[in-house]
């Protein structure tokens, strides 16, 4: 029960999430590069609810994306996936308690997971390749995203800990060894 | 959770407010700097006034000693007006803002008479860095279907490429996977003018014939090869024009005539599919 409630509180906040980073990050930008949520959102599933859901949010929900806003489908659903199972290898490597940690994993999908569409773009699309200019961009992104992850960090761990236990109850202590 | 409660929450707070310098900063153009100087005013003028009313005074202007119930009733009067004007202002600005929408939907439509079109308001934009796709709220209940051209009030905004009952995706012209085949309207010369990561108002004009004249200030408009723009529809102005040492390989900045941060109405071709 208590599952297939956390299952719906998440969806429900991906809903959340949509229509902020549509509404208020259009504008809200730094030097017009907008932060990704989304990404933030799937790793921390993926980190404090293991890879099996990781994997199909990421996979649903970038799935959604590409169907509403998308040039083309498959592209951050696929990507999103990986970040949800790329969580769950986090997890068992690094600690979740420290929020250093926390935003050098952010980090680090945010950079995997943009490079990642890009390559797609470039082969699927035949988007022109402009390195420069894309680093610059995924830079700011990632200071961005690198913002807010301090900013909701309490949040992070809250929610994250609240799913820990109740979908990976049988290795809840591992963290404190 | 924390070690201390208290730093984290300042650090929180110091981060909020360091992600909205950066937002504010970043955004602003020169305005800043009357911006400031509207700040700097609160600190300064208040003081300044004082003086200058010192100044006055010393100097023998005597109006201060007036006498205060007229001048009691006066205000009184002069606020009741104020009052009023304000109101009538308010209602004027409502009417002023209705009129402007209206407007530019009769612009939009005398503009591109030979057309069929259905306008459209823009509900949603893209939500990555990295492309640029537009939601419109007409779709196949109004008759539109894929690959029907966009323009606004001042020229091509892009193509749709996927419609819903209610809504359709358009693919701006400035999404770096957009490339439109277009001609540079005094000389005739057909190039390709492509989106870019670097500005979301810019194009990349390349394919540029070797022997053909560019210069700035030249206008782009679409060449109708392709079949799905049709032709003569404004895109916008080469702004400069990058010669490289090969000739081939040179290309033009075009200024798009859309301002595509403040799109808010577009038009959508619905007979363009069957010219």
């Amino acid at each position: 029960m208590k599952k297939v409630l956390s299952i719906v509180l998440i969806i429900l906040s991906f809903l959340i999430i949509y229509f902020i980073q549509s509404n208020l990050f259009s504008w809200f930008t730094i030097a017009n590069v907008k932060p990704n949520l989304f990404v933030i959102f799937i790793l921390c599933i993926g980190l404090f609810a293991g890879k099996k859901l990781g994997l199909i949010f990421g996979v649903i929900f970038g799935f959604f994306l590409d169907v509403v806003i998308g040039r083309q489908i498959g592209i951050s659903g696929i990507m999103l996936g990986i970040i949800g199972l790329f969580g769950e290898y986090l997890d068992k490597n690094f600690s979740k308690e420290s929020r250093i940690t926390i935003m050098l994993m952010i980090a680090t999908s945010t950079g995997a997971y943009e490079i990642g569409c890009y390559i797609f773009n470039i082969i699927v699309l035949g988007v022109n390749v402009e390195i420069l200019a894309f680093i610059k961009i995924l830079l700011i992104e990632i200071i961005y995203n690198l913002l807010i992850t301090i900013v909701i960090y309490p949040l992070i761990q809250r929610l994250g800990h609240a799913l820990e236990e109740i979908f990976k109850t049988k290795n809840i202590l591992t963290r404190y060894f | 959770m924390y070690k201390n409660k208290k730093k984290g929450i300042a650090g929180i707070i110091i981060t909020i407010i360091i992600i909205i310098l950066l937002v504010v900063f970043t955004n602003s153009n020169i305005n800043q700097v009357s911006y400031i100087q509207d700040i700097c005013n609160i600190f300064v003028m208040p003081i300044q006034n004082g003086f200058t009313y010192l100044k006055n005074k010393i100097s023998g202007n005597n109006s201060f000693f007036a006498d205060m119930d007229t001048l009691k009733a006066e205000n009184e009067e002069l606020k009741k007006k104020n009052s009023e004007l304000e109101q009538s202002l308010r209602e004027l600005e409502i009417i002023k803002a209705e009129n402007e929408t209206l407007k530019e939907y009769v612009n939009l439509k005398d503009k591109y008479a030979d057309y069929n079109t259905i306008p459209a308001d823009v509900i949603n934009r893209d939500i990555s860095n990295y492309s640029s796709t537009i939601i419109i709220n007409v779709g196949s209940d109004d008759g539109i279907k894929e690959e029907m051209t966009v323009i606004a009030d001042s020229g091509l905004v892009g193509h749709v490429i996927s419609v819903t009952n209610n809504t359709a995706k358009v693919q701006t012209i400035v999404d770096t996977a957009s490339a439109v085949t277009s001609t540079i309207s005094t000389t005739d010369d057909t190039i390709v003018v492509q989106g870019t990561l670097e500005d979301k108002s810019t194009l990349r004009a390349t394919f540029i014939p070797t022997d053909a004249v560019v210069l700035q200030g030249d206008s782009v408009e679409t060449s109708g090869i392709g079949g799905i723009y049709p032709k003569g529809i404004h895109i916008g102005t080469i702004t400069e024009v990058v010669n490289t040492s090969n000739i081939t390989d040179r290309y033009a900045i075009v200024q798009t005539a859309v301002d595509f941060n403040k799109l808010n109405t577009v038009l959508v071709i619905t007979n363009s599919v069957e010219q």
